[in-house]
C-alpha cells in the first residue's frame, strides 16, 4: 500500500507540473498586458514598468517559470496581481468556507443517494424505483446554477424557509476563527445559536450542490446492487439460512458500495466545479467564488494558484477513495500488496 | 422407500423481450429418504432452473412457475409462506452450486461467511445458541471433513486466495454445516480438474452417507453419477425422458437420447472419437412440438411431432421408465 | 471481469438495426427523449420561421413591453427591454447545439485517434507521452479548466468552444485507449497483424469499428453535458455575448430580478434542463441498445 501510495504520489507530482505549465503556457498566448490589467489605465507608464519587474514579466517565459517554481519551493505562491495579497493569505481566507459548503453537501448526498439507491435496487420496478428514476434523471439534467436558482425560488422566496445570501446573517458576529468552519467554530465557541445560523445559511447552498450527486450515485448504487442480487452468492446465502437483512445490509451492501465509492472521486470534481456556480448564485464568500473573480481579473498568479489547489484537491481525494475502495475489496487490496 | 422430495408436472417460463422461454416442460421426479440420485443432461436443459424451483431461489420475474407441485414431506414448497421455506432451507435442503466463485461471497472472509452460516442455520431448531468459541471450532471442523488443508488459515482467507478445489470444499462445508436432509449439487465438480473432481466426490458422497442425507448429484458427465448413484434421471430440454436404476441404465439405455449420450462417452478401447448427437438443444422459444427431442432423433415417427410422450414402463424393471414412443407397447 | 462485459458488449454492437431499435424503445423515456430531442433540433433550425419574434433574439428594445409576465402573446413573458423570451429561447438553442456539435466533432475525433494509437503501442514512448498528457488534462475538472481558458484568450463563444474542445479530447482519448488496451490481442486484430495488413488498416477498420458502441454513447451523453458546461461558462459570463441570447447568459441576467420577475430565469434555465434531458434520456437508450441482455 506505501509503495503503491508513492508511486500516486510521483505521478500527481508530474501531473500538476505540467498542468502548471500549461497554464503558464496558455497565459503567455493571451493577448492584452497583465500588469496593465492590474494597475488598471491610470497607471504611469514607469508604474508599469517597475510592476512588470517585480512579478518578473519582462523576462521570456522560461525564466518567468523558473521563478515561479523556486518560490513555490519555498511555499510562496507569489502575489495576486488583483488583491495586491500574497495568494496563499487570500486562500487560507477562502478555502474552509467552500470545504465547508462541500463536505455538508458530501454528507447529504453519500446518506440520501445511499439510501434511495439501495430501496430502489432492491425494490426495483416498484413506484419507488421508478419515481426516484425520474427524480434522478431530472436531478442529472439541471446544471447547477439552475437548481440554485429553482431552490432559491422556492425555499427562501416562496416558502420564506431559508435566508437567501452569504454564511451568516450581516448582523451576527463570526465565531472565533478556529478551523474557518463557522459551523464548527460556534459549537467550539458555545455558541449554539450561531452555529444554527450558520446551518441554515449553508442549507440550501449545500443542497443545490447535492442534487446532482444524489441522482448520480443513487443510480449507480441501484444498478450494481440490483445486479448482485442476481449473483450466486446471494442465491447461496439464502439457501444455507442466513436471514434476508443480513443478506441486503451486510453481504449485498459491501460489494454494492464499491462501485459507488469509485466515482466519488469524479463527484467530489463536479462537486468543487459546480460550487463556482452555486457560491455566485448565493455570494458564498469562499474560494470558488475568489477563483471566479481572479480569473475574470486575469490575475496570473492567482489563476495559476487556483487551479493547482483544485488539482490537489483532486488528487487527494482520489488517494482517499482508493484506499477506501481497497479496504472494501479485497481483490484490489491483495492485488497491490503482492500478496 | 418414503418418497421424500417429490416433483410432478413442473413448469417454468422466463419471460424475455422476445417472448415467453418455456424451459421446463412439465419435470417429474422423486428422490427417496436416504436416496442417491443422479439427474444428467446437456448444458441448458434446464437442470439448475429445477434446483433453483425446489429451492425458492428462481428470480422471478423473469422466472414464473407456471404449473405443477413440489411435495416435501407431502408438503407443496411453492404454497409455502417464506418463513416456512425458511425453515426448510435451515435444516431440511442444502445445495452446492456449480461455480464455487461465484457462490461466495468475494469481499468477505472465507470464515466471515462460514461463521454466518453456522450461526443462522444452527440458531433454527430451538437449541441454544452457540457461542463465538463454537461456532468457530465446527467451522475448522466442517472444513476439515471435506479434507480442506491447513483449515483454520484458510479461515481468514478470501475467496480469490484459493485454488478451486478449496473454494469447492468451502461450499461444500457451508452445504454441510445446516447438516440437510436433501442435498442438491449442482455440477459440483464442473470447474475442477479431473484428480480433484474424484477426491472431492469420493470425500462428499461420503458424508452425506453418514449423515444419511438424500443427495441429488447433477452432471453432464455419465461418468461422475454411475459410481456414485443408485438411481439417474436423464433430462433432455426441460424434460426427464428417461429414470432407471443406475446399473439398469447403463446396461440397457432405451431413449433414443440416453443411447446417444452414452455413444458419445469416449472410450479407452480405443474406438476413436465419437460422433456426438447430431443438431443442438432447442430454442425454448418456439420448442418442437409433441417430443423435444424429435429434431435430433434418428428414429422419429409421425407421431413424435404431434403427441408429447408420456412415461412408458421399458426394460426388464418397473423402475425403469422411459418417455419415448419408441417403446410404447 | 471488465473485459468480458466489454467483449459481449463488443459483439452486440454488431447487433441488426432492427432489433437495436426494438431494444431502444422498449423503454418508453428513451423514446420520449428521442421526440423531444427532434422537436429541439428542428426548432433550432427553423427558428426564424418558429419563433414569433425572430427580430427580438437581436438587440431589440420597447421598454413600453418590459417585464410582461407570461401570456399568450408572450408564452414566457419578456425580459427587462421587452423581448420576448420564448423567441431569445428558442434562439438560444441554436447556440446550445452548435457548442455540442462544434466540440465533440473537435473532440472526437482527436481523442479518438490518440487513444488508439496510445492503446496499440502499449509500453512504448507514443504511449507514455499521449496518456501522460491526458492525465493532465484529467487532473482538473473540465469546468475549472475551460473557464480559465476562456477568460485568458477572451470571452466570447468562440473562444468558449475552443477552450471547451481542448477540456474533452482526453475523455475519449481515454476511453478508446482503454478499448484498444484489450481489444489488441483479440483473435481478429492478431490476424489482421499476420496477414502483413498495415497499421492504419488494423486501427481504422479492425479496432475502431468495436469502439461504436462505446463512444457512441458516450458522445449522446457528453452532448449534454457539453452544454452544461457552455451554459455554466455564459452564466459566468463567459460565453454567448449579449445581445446574442445565449441560454445561460438569459438565466444570469434573470436571476438579478428575483424573484418578482421569475419568469426571465425560470424559463431558459427550464429550456436548458429540457435538452440536457433529452440528451440524457436518449444515451441512456442506446446505452441500453448496446448493452448485453441480463437473464
Amino acid at each position: 500500500m506505501a509503495k503503491y501510495i508513492i508511486s500516486r504520489l510521483l505521478q500527481s507530482l508530474f501531473v500538476l507540473f505540467g498542468l502548471s505549465l500549461l497554464i503558464f503556457f496558455i497565459a503567455r498566448v493571451m493577448p492584452g498586458d497583465p500588469a496593465r490589467v492590474a494597475l488598471g489605465s491610470l497607471a504611469t507608464h514607469e508604474q508599469v514598468q517597475n510592476f512588470r519587474e517585480e512579478m518578473h514579466l519582462d523576462k521570456p517565459f522560461p525564466v518567468q517559470y523558473y521563478f515561479w517554481l523556486r518560490s513555490l519551493l519555498r511555499g510562496d505562491l507569489g502575489k495576486s496581481l488583483y488583491t495586491r495579497r500574497p495568494v496563499t493569505t487570500d486562500l487560507k481566507a477562502y478555502i474552509p468556507a467552500t470545504l465547508e459548503l462541500i463536505l455538508i453537501s458530501f454528507i447529504m448526498s453519500l446518506v440520501i443517494g445511499q439510501v434511495t439507491g439501495v430501496l430502489a435496487g432492491y425494490f426495483r420496478n416498484s413506484w419507488f424505483d421508478g419515481l426516484s428514476r425520474l427524480i434522478s434523471y431530472i436531478g442529472v439534467a439541471t446544471p447547477a446554477f439552475a437548481v440554485a436558482i429553482f431552490f432559491l425560488l422556492f425555499f427562501t422566496y416562496t416558502l420564506n424557509l431559508a435566508p437567501a445570501v452569504g454564511r451568516l446573517s450581516l448582523a451576527a458576529v463570526p465565531p472565533p476563527r478556529i478551523t474557518g468552519f463557522f459551523i464548527l467554530d460556534s459549537v467550539i465557541a458555545g455558541k449554539f445559536g450561531t452555529a444554527l445560523e450558520g446551518l441554515k445559511h449553508i442549507f440550501l447552498p449545500a443542497a443545490s450542490l447535492a442534487v446532482a450527486n444524489i441522482a448520480q450515485e443513487g443510480r449507480i448504487t441501484r444498478t450494481s446492487i440490483a445486479e448482485n442480487l442476481q449473483k450466486d452468492y446471494v442465491i447461496a446465502h439464502t439457501v444455507y439460512g442466513i436471514p434476508r437483512w443480513s443478506i441486503l445490509f451486510k453481504y449485498l451492501l459491501r460489494p454494492s458500495l464499491i462501485p459507488t465509492v469509485s466515482v466519488m472521486g469524479l463527484a467530489f470534481a463536479y462537486q468543487l466545479s459546480n460550487a463556482f456556480l452555486v457560491e455566485l448564485v448565493f455570494m458564498w464568500p469562499g474560494f470558488s467564488r475568489y477563483a471566479v473573480t481572479v480569473m475574470l481579473n486575469k490575475d496570473l498568479n492567482a489563476i495559476v494558484a487556483v487551479v493547482l489547489v483544485i488539482g490537489v484537491a483532486f488528487f487527494l481525494v482520489n488517494v482517499i477513495v482508493d484506499i477506501v475502495v481497497s479496504f472494501l475489496d479485497p481483490r484490489i487490496r491483495l492485488q497491490r500488496t503482492g500478496g | 422407500m418414503t418418497p421424500l422430495l417429490e416433483i410432478k408436472n413442473l413448469q417454468v417460463r422466463f419471460k424475455i423481450y422476445e417472448g415467453e422461454l418455456k424451459v421446463l416442460n412439465g419435470v417429474d421426479m422423486v428422490i427417496g429418504e436416504g436416496e442417491k440420485v443422479g439427474l444428467v443432461g446437456e448444458t441448458g436443459c434446464g437442470k439448475t432452473t429445477t434446483v433453483k424451483s425446489v429451492l425458492r431461489v428462481l428470480p422471478t420475474p423473469p422466472a414464473r412457475i407456471s404449473g405443477g407441485e413440489i411435495l416435501y414431506r407431502g408438503k407443496d414448497i411453492l404454497k409455502m409462506k417464506p418463513a416456512q421455506i425458511r425453515s426448510l432451507r435451515k435444516g431440511e435442503m442444502s445445495a452446492i452450486f456449480q461455480d464455487p466463485l461465484a457462490a461466495l461471497n468475494p469481499v468477505f472472509t472465507v470464515g466471515h461467511q462460514l461463521y454466518d452460516v453456522i450461526k443462522y442455520s444452527s440458531a433454527s431448531r430451538g437449541r441454544k445458541r452457540l457461542s463465538k468459541k463454537e461456532i468457530r471450532a465446527r467451522s475448522i471442523a466442517v472444513l476439515k471433513e471435506t479434507g480442506m488443508p491447513d483449515s483454520e488459515r484458510i479461515l481468514s482467507n478470501y475467496p480469490i486466495q484459493l485454488s478451486g478445489g478449496m473454494r469447492q470444499r468451502v461450499c461444500i462445508s457451508e452445504a454441510l454445516s445446516a447438516s440437510a436432509r436433501l442435498l442438491m449439487a449442482d455440477e459440483p465438480t464442473t470447474n475442477l480438474d479431473v484428480t480433484i473432481q474424484a477426491q472431492i466426490l469420493r470425500q462428499l458422497s461420503e458424508l452425506v452417507a453418514k449423515k444419511k442425507s438424500s443427495i441429488l448429484l447433477i452432471s453432464h458427465s455419465l461418468g461422475v453419477v454411475r459410481n456414485l448413484t443408485e438411481r439417474v434421471y436423464i433430462m433432455y430440454a426441460g424434460n426427464m425422458v428417461e429414470v432407471a436404476r443406475t446399473k439398469d441404465l447403463f446396461a440397457d439405455p432405451l431413449h433414443p437420447y440416453t443411447k446417444a449420450l452414452l455413444k458419445s462417452v469416449p472410450k479407452l478401447t480405443g474406438e476413436g472419437i465419437s460422433r456426438g448427437i447430431r443438431g443442438r438443444i432447442p430454442n425454448y422459444l418456439n420448442p418442437p412440438a409433441g417430443c423435444r427431442f424429435h429434431p435430433r432423433c434418428d428414429h422419429m415417427m409421425p407421431i413424435c411431432e404431434k403427441e408429447r410422450p408420456a412415461f412408458f414402463t421399458g426394460g426388464d424393471s418397473d423402475n425403469h421408465k422411459v418417455a419415448c414412443f419408441l417403446c410404447r407397447r | 471481469m471488465k473485459k468480458e462485459l466489454l467483449v459481449a458488449a463488443l459483439s452486440r454492437s454488431r447487433a441488426s438495426f432492427s432489433k437495436g431499435w426494438y431494444k431502444f424503445s422498449r423503454n418508453p423515456l428513451s423514446v420520449l427523449g428521442l421526440i423531444i430531442l427532434f422537436s429541439v433540433i428542428l426548432t433550432a433550425i427553423f427558428a426564424p420561421y418558429i419563433s414569433p419574434y425572430p427580430e427580438h433574439a437581436g438587440a431589440f428594445t420597447n421598454f413600453r413591453e418590459s417585464g410582461l409576465p407570461p401570456s399568450l402573446t408572450h408564452f414566457f413573458g419578456t425580459d427587462s427591454v421587452g423581448r420576448d423570451i420564448f423567441s431569445r429561447v428558442i434562439f438560444g438553442y441554436r447556440f446550445s447545439l452548435v457548442l455540442a456539435v462544434v466540440v465533440l466533432s473537435l473532440a472526437m475525433p482527436s481523442g479518438i485517434i490518440l487513444g488508439l494509437i496510445a492503446g496499440y503501442y502499449r509500453r512504448r514512448w507514443i504511449e507514455i507521452v499521449i496518456m501522460r498528457i491526458t492525465d493532465i488534462f484529467l487532473a482538473v475538472p473540465p469546468l475549472v479548466l475551460a473557464l480559465a481558458i476562456t477568460v485568458m484568450l477572451s470571452p466570447n463563444l468562440f473562444n468558449q468552444m475552443m477552450a471547451i474542445s481542448l477540456m474533452w479530447w482526453p475523455w475519449y482519448c481515454r476511453l478508446v485507449y482503454s478499448l484498444t488496451t484489450s481489444l489488441r490481442h483479440e483473435y481478429f486484430v492478431r490476424e489482421a497483424e499476420l496477414t502483413g495488413a498495415s497499421k492504419a488498416h488494423i486501427l481504422l477498420r479492425e479496432i475502431l469499428p468495436n469502439c461504436v458502441a462505446p463512444v457512441l454513447t458516450k458522445m449522446t451523453l457528453d452532448a449534454g453535458f457539453v452544454i452544461t458546461v457552455g451554459a455554466s461558462l455564459s452564466f459566468i459570463g463567459l460565453g454567448v455575448q449579449p445581445p446574442r441570447p445565449g441560454l445561460g447568459t438569459m438565466v444570469a441576467d434573470g436571476a438579478k430580478r428575483l424573484p418578482a420577475e421569475w419568469w426571465m430565469a425560470v424559463f431558459p434555465a427550464l429550456a436548458i434542463v429540457i435538452v440536457i434531458l433529452s440528451f440524457n434520456l436518449v444515451g441512456d437508450g442506446l446505452r441500453d441498445m448496446f448493452a448485453v441482455e441480463e437473464v
